[in-house]
This record gives structure tokens, C-alpha cells and sequence, in this order.
């Protein structure tokens, strides 16, 4: 069953498409991360399920409800910001409890009840000490456990957040990651997470929604959007380094580099691609090796391979070999529109 | 391998580079700060006149004599009573209005402008300007006030044909709080609007989604963010106006009696025009510890409520 539901969703600053036609079914208890470069519409697109941004076109349901034209506080959203944005000169206690003060006269809270309401959210995210502080006395990670607290104290519809992991560094991250999955899971809501950090999306979403220039590109599992992209754009978003993209005639092709391997080492050679691959440079990184150089008869575009390191292949610059790629691994693109299109022959390299 | 210098350039002098940027700031401060400051405080505790300008050391006498003065006293409470009136006024109108000029709306900018020329208007010349608007005969106001019926015969304030602003115990000193209050608002207003410019969007979009109103967003959130802003909008406010002898120089000359008399004027009307320096010094001297004190309170508070 969907909850929220966006149709034809648009949204112009002036001439700018930031959001431009999106439809978007988002299922209850789902975590759905939206990601896309910076300036793709995804944080407009949030701020107007939010309320924050009133579209140019379209509309919004949550529940059954048409709730375009409505303020935040009737649609039972609630929101953590990239900054976290707890009130200031309000200890933790207040600030959970502000959302419930604010919504009090529609919900007929009792004082018990918001004392409550407030403590044992702030139990369920191990705050229930720090009641007392305010926010500048708190680290980063609890700063954002009580943005979550306060997000949450309402028991909203649907948990909208804005890149909430970016202001931690990088050790915390990983941390704050996965109990941020573990709380979406045991609390069964719903979460709409939206950022341009790819293994971010890969880690928490159920779904992810790839968006770029105000337009959805594919929505699918995170095994779905990197193994089966629908477009160029997709396939080259996401992984690191990203898929090499090779022109042919008529059309354009692409595999990821981890796809690209010595023939020697490819359990399948009969049904892989072979290439005469010109290596230029070997970067060692840990547990693989990093190669850089070209494929010949595309001399132009600058290949990488991605060869672990545990396998004994020896790799000299400024030399030709064969490498391959499974059939299966490469994929093809129409040469304009940048669409998934069906295998194609592809004339042997040599 | 060659080794090469520049000549010693003076200004790589990080001293002197210091010294210099410094030197208007101080060189101001200390010769038209410091040095009256100084000179007023040596005039309070001597017999100097204009006649006699031999410094003669005389301890508290006039600091004594001042205190006694019965004038001196209702000079210093209508002093103290204008400031925290007008001050009232002046925080409830420039809030309002900063959070007016903070929304969008066509011909803001326009607005902004004509708001704020009652404070970029030298003070001299916009009191005179105020002195014909309220003046005791030819007042536009109260022409106004007849043409709608609320003066003349049978008339709603008043049966005379004017109100006499100037010239009547309660509507001076009325008029002349009011006149401040016009003239210090938008310098208020400008440093609220920029404390309120300065808070974050999230913080108030997230009041938004949070399910705050109007009213709750203002009271809990902004108000209390510009907290020590307005603390220093204030205190600029404030001491300007317990300083202040222009307004009521032009106007009223601290008539009717003495009911629009305020400290600077006094110490102006005694120090100079009455040539008593000593006096006069001592007058202007006495708000000095009041107004001290208040400072350092305020920047305090403002401090404090900073760093939260």
C-alpha cells in the first residue's frame, strides 16, 4: 500500500526545471532514498512533500489524502534537516517536545502525555540523559539523534530526511548509518532519505530513486539500479570509479570495471568479450589494483580496470593485453537518448 | 644554486602595519572621546567658569550643589522617564516593523527607504520640521484634527482650535516622546531586521514542518534568537536618547517650566549658556556611572544569551 503518492510533480524557479514530472508511488514502512547529483531536484522534491515548496504542478497524496494545498503541520510529515536545525536556546527535552506543543491544540495532548510522549522517544534513541543539555553542548552524533527524536515524537506518516549524515565525520557515519536502518526497521515508518552519497543510498534503501535534472531516472532495488541501469546516466552515477562508456557505431557501450579482467582470469571465457587492453598506469590501492589505459580502436576514451590484488597477474605499463568482460556484464545505450537498448554486436577488437 | 633577497619593505612590518591600521580608531578615540571625557571629569571637580578658566580643585562641591538643586532632580527623573518610555515604543515599533520589512511584499524595498529617513535626516533639521508640524497656532495637525471635527467649537478633544502641543505640561512631554520615538525607531529596526535575517532557514522551516503558527514561531523561535541583538539595539537606543539634548534644544528649549528639560539640555543650559563649566560638567557627568552600569548589564546579557 502506498502512503505518500506524487503525481506529475513540477516544480520551475523561474526558468529553472528543478523538480519536472515526477510520479512516485512510496510504499508504507519502505525506506526509499532519492539520489542524485547536486542540483538534480531531489531536495525540492522533499520540501514539497514537506509543505516547504508549493509545486508549479501536480499533486501530492499521503494517505488518501490530497494534501497539495496544504500547510506542514496538517500533513503528518516530519523532517530532519542536513544542519539538524534544533532550536537553540532550547534544551533537548524542549526541543523534542516542540512539535507536540506546536501541534497540541489539534491533537489535545495532556502535559502527562507530552512528558511521556517526549521521554520515551528519547529513550528509543538513548538521549534520555542528555534531556537537560542544550544542543551546542552535544556531539554530532547526538545532535542528529535528537533531530530524529524530535522528528519522530509526533509519530508522523512519513519521516522525510535531508542528507542527515553528511555533517558527521566519516567514522560515525558508517556507525549512524546502520542504526538509522535498524530504527527505521523496528519502528516500521516510513522514510524518504534523500542524498547524493551513493553508498549511503546503496546501504539504507530499500528502493532507490535516481533523479537528475528534476526527472526520475529509475527507481529499483539497489542491486537492480547497479546491475540492470536503464540509462547511461545511472550506469555512470553510480559505482567507483565509474563504468567505463566506449562508443561504437550506432551506439555506445559500457561495463563496470570490476567486470573488466586479464582473460586469464575469467572464469567464462567463451561467452566474454575479448579486448586488446594498452595499459599506461597501475595504481596499487590495498586490496585492488587500479588500472588505467585504452582499449585499442577506442584510443580516445580512458579505460580503468579494477583487478584484485590477490590474484596473481602481473601487470607491466606500457603494454597490450587481453582482457575480457562477461557478455552478461556489458551493457548497451542508444547513442542519443542515452537509453538501455538490447545487445548489440560488437565488432571484434583488435 | 643562487640566493636572492628583497630589500627590507617597511610595511612587511607586521607591527607597524598593525600600529597604523589602528592609528584612526585611536587617534579618534583618544581626541574626541577621551580628551572631553577627561577635561569634563577635571571641569566637575573644579570652580571653572567661562569668566575664570583657572582650575581649582574643589573636591564634590558641585557634584553636592547639583544634588541639592531641586530643578537638577526633576531634570535628571524626566530624563530617565522619557528614555525607558520612548524605549517601550520603540521596541514594540521596530519589532513590528522588522518583521514587516523581513516578509516579502511588492515595493519592500520602496518602504525600506522611506522608513528609514527619519534616522539618515540630520536631527536638527528634521526637528524643525517638527516644530511646524506642532506648532501652538499654524499646526497642520491640529488643522486636521479641526477639519475632521475633534477640535474647535463643540469639538471632541477640545474646544480650543489647537491642543498646543508644545506648550501644555503633558502634551510636551508627550510630543517629545513621541518625536523620539519616530527618530530612533528605524535605527532599531535596521538591527533587529538584520538579527532576524540571521537566523538559519532550516531553523524556521523546521518550525514550519514541526507544526508551528505565526504567532508561536515569532515568540518561541525568532524573538528569543534575537534576543541579544535587540539587547544591543537597545542599549544603542538608550544612551543615545539619555544623551540626547537636540530634540528638545529645537522643540521645546525644555519648556513649558521645566517639563521637557532633560539632562544634556540642562548641562548644555548651565555649562555654557549659563557659563557655569564646573556645573555643567558635573551635570553631564552624573548619568555617567547610571549609564556605565547599564552598559556593562546589557552587553552582558547579550553575551550570555550568545553563546547558548
Amino acid at each position: 500500500m502506498s502512503i505518500v503518492q506524487l503525481s506529475r510533480l513540477k516544480k520551475y524557479f523561474g526558468a529553472v526545471r528543478a523538480v519536472d514530472g515526477v510520479d512516485l508511488a512510496i510504499d508504507q514502512g519502505e525506506f526509499l532514498v532519492i539520489l542524485g547529483p547536486s542540483g538534480c531536484g531531489k531536495t525540492t522534491l522533499m520540501r514539497m512533500i514537506a509543505g516547504l515548496e508549493k509545486p508549479t504542478a501536480g499533486q501530492i497524496y499521503i494517505g488518501d489524502q490530497d494534501v497539495t494545498d496544504l500547510p506542514p503541520r496538517k500533513r503528518g510529515v516530519s523532517m530532519v534537516f542536513q544542519s539538524y536545525a534544533l532550536y537553540p536556546h532550547m534544551n533537548v527535552f524542549n526541543n523534542i517536545a516542540f512539535p507536540l506543543k506546536a501541534q497540541r491544540r489539534e491533537k489535545k495532548y495532556s502535559k502527562r502525555a507530552m512528558r511521556d510522549k517526549v521521554e520515551s522517544t528519547a529513550r528509543l534513541l538513548e538521549i534520555d540523559t542528555l534531556l537537560d543539555r542544550r544542543p551546542r553542548q552535544l556531539s554530532g552524533g547526538q545532535r542528529q539523534r535528537v533531530a530524529i527524536a524530535r522528528a519522530m515524537v509526533t509519530q508522523p506518516a512519513v519521516l522525510l530526511l535531508d542528507e542527515p549524515l553528511s555533517n558527521l565525520d566519516a567514522k560515525l557515519r558508517a556507525n549512524a548509518r546502520d542504526e538509522l536502518k535498524d530504527f527505521q526497521r523496528s519502528s516500521n515508518i516510513t522514510a524518504v532519505f534523500v542524498t547524493h552519497d551513493q553508498i549511503e543510498a546503496m546501504g539504507l534503501g530499500d528502493r532507490i530513486v535516481v533523479m537528475s535534472e528534476g526527472k526520475i531516472q529509475q527507481i529499483g532495488s539497489p542491486q537492480r539500479i547497479y546491475d540492470d541501469p536503464a540509462n547511461e546516466f545511472v550506469a555512470t552515477f553510480l559505482g567507483s570509479p565509474s563504468m567505463n562508456i566506449l562508443s561504437n557505431e550506432g551506439f555506445r557501450f559500457g561495463f563496470r570495471p570490476e567486470h573488466f579482467l586479464p582473460k586469464t582470469l575469467q572464469d567464462n571465457p567463451e561467452n566474454s568479450r575479448i579486448f586488446r587492453y594498452f595499459v599506461k598506469r597501475v595504481e596499487y590501492l590495498g586490496s585492488d589494483r587500479l588500472v588505467y589505459g585504452y582499449v585499442r580502436g577506442h584510443d580516445s576514451a580512458l579505460t580503468l580496470a579494477k583487478v584484485p590484488s590477490n590474484v596473481r597477474v602481473s601487470l607491466d605499463i606500457e603494454v597490450d593485453y587481453e582482457f575480457a568482460v562477461h557478455n552478461s556484464d556489458i551493457k548497451y545505450f542508444d547513442r542519443s537518448s542515452g537509453q538501455r537498448i538490447e545487445q548489440q554486436t560488437l565488432a571484434q577488437s583488435d | 644554486m643562487y640566493r636572492f633577497s628583497l630589500p627590507a619593505f617597511p610595511l612587511d612590518n607586521r607591527r607597524l602595519v598593525g600600529a597604523l591600521f589602528l592609528a584612526p580608531a585611536l587617534l579618534y578615540m583618544l581626541l574626541l572621546v577621551g580628551f572631553p571625557f577627561v577635561l569634563a571629569i577635571a571641569f566637575g571637580f573644579s570652580d571653572v567658569t567661562v569668566g575664570n578658566t583657572d582650575l581649582n580643585f574643589v573636591g564634590l562641591r558641585n557634584y553636592l550643589a547639583v544634588w541639592e538643586n531641586d530643578i537638577f532632580r526633576q531634570v535628571f527623573e524626566t530624563t530617565i522617564r522619557f528614555t525607558l518610555v520612548s524605549q517601550v515604543f520603540i521596541l514594540i515599533f521596530a519589532n513590528i516593523l522588522a518583521i514587516i520589512f523581513t516578509q516579502d511584499f511588492t515595493g519592500k524595498w520602496f518602504a525600506r527607504f522611506i522608513f528609514i529617513l527619519p534616522w539618515a535626516t540630520p536631527v536638527s533639521l528634521a526637528m524643525i520640521g517638527w516644530l511646524w508640524m506642532l506648532d501652538t497656532k499654524y499646526s497642520p495637525v491640529d488643522y486636521l484634527l479641526l477639519q475632521t471635527g475633534f477640535l474647535g467649537p463643540n469639538g471632541i478633544l477640545s474646544n480650543n482650535r489647537n491642543l498646543f502641543w508644545l506648550a501644555t505640561p503633558d502634551l510636551s512631554q508627550i510630543s517629545v516622546i513621541f518625536v523620539q520615538v519616530w527618530r530612533m525607531t528605524p535605527l532599531a529596526t535596521v538591527i533587529l531586521m538584520a538579527g532576524l535575517s540571521s537566523i538559519p532557514t532550516d531553523i524556521l522551516d523546521q518550525a514550519e514542518v514541526d507544526g508551528s503558527r505565526f504567532m508561536r514561531t515569532l515568540l518561541q523561535i525568532k524573538l528569543p534568537l534575537i534576543l541579544p541583538i535587540m539587547v544591543i539595539a537597545l542599549l544603542f537606543s538608550m544612551i543615545t536618547m539619555f544623551g540626547d539634548m537636540t530634540v528638545v534644544y529645537v522643540l521645546t528649549r525644555g519648556g513649558p517650566v521645566d517639563y521637557t528639560r532633560v539632562l544634556g539640555l540642562y548641562s548644555f543650559q548651565v555649562g555654557i549658556e549659563g557659563g557655569n563649566l564646573a556645573q555643567g560638567a558635573a551635570i553631564s557627568l552624573f548619568a555617567f556611572p547610571l549609564l556605565l552600569a547599564m552598559a556593562i548589564f546589557m552587553l552582558r546579557t547579550a553575551s550570555r544569551a550568545e553563546v547558548r
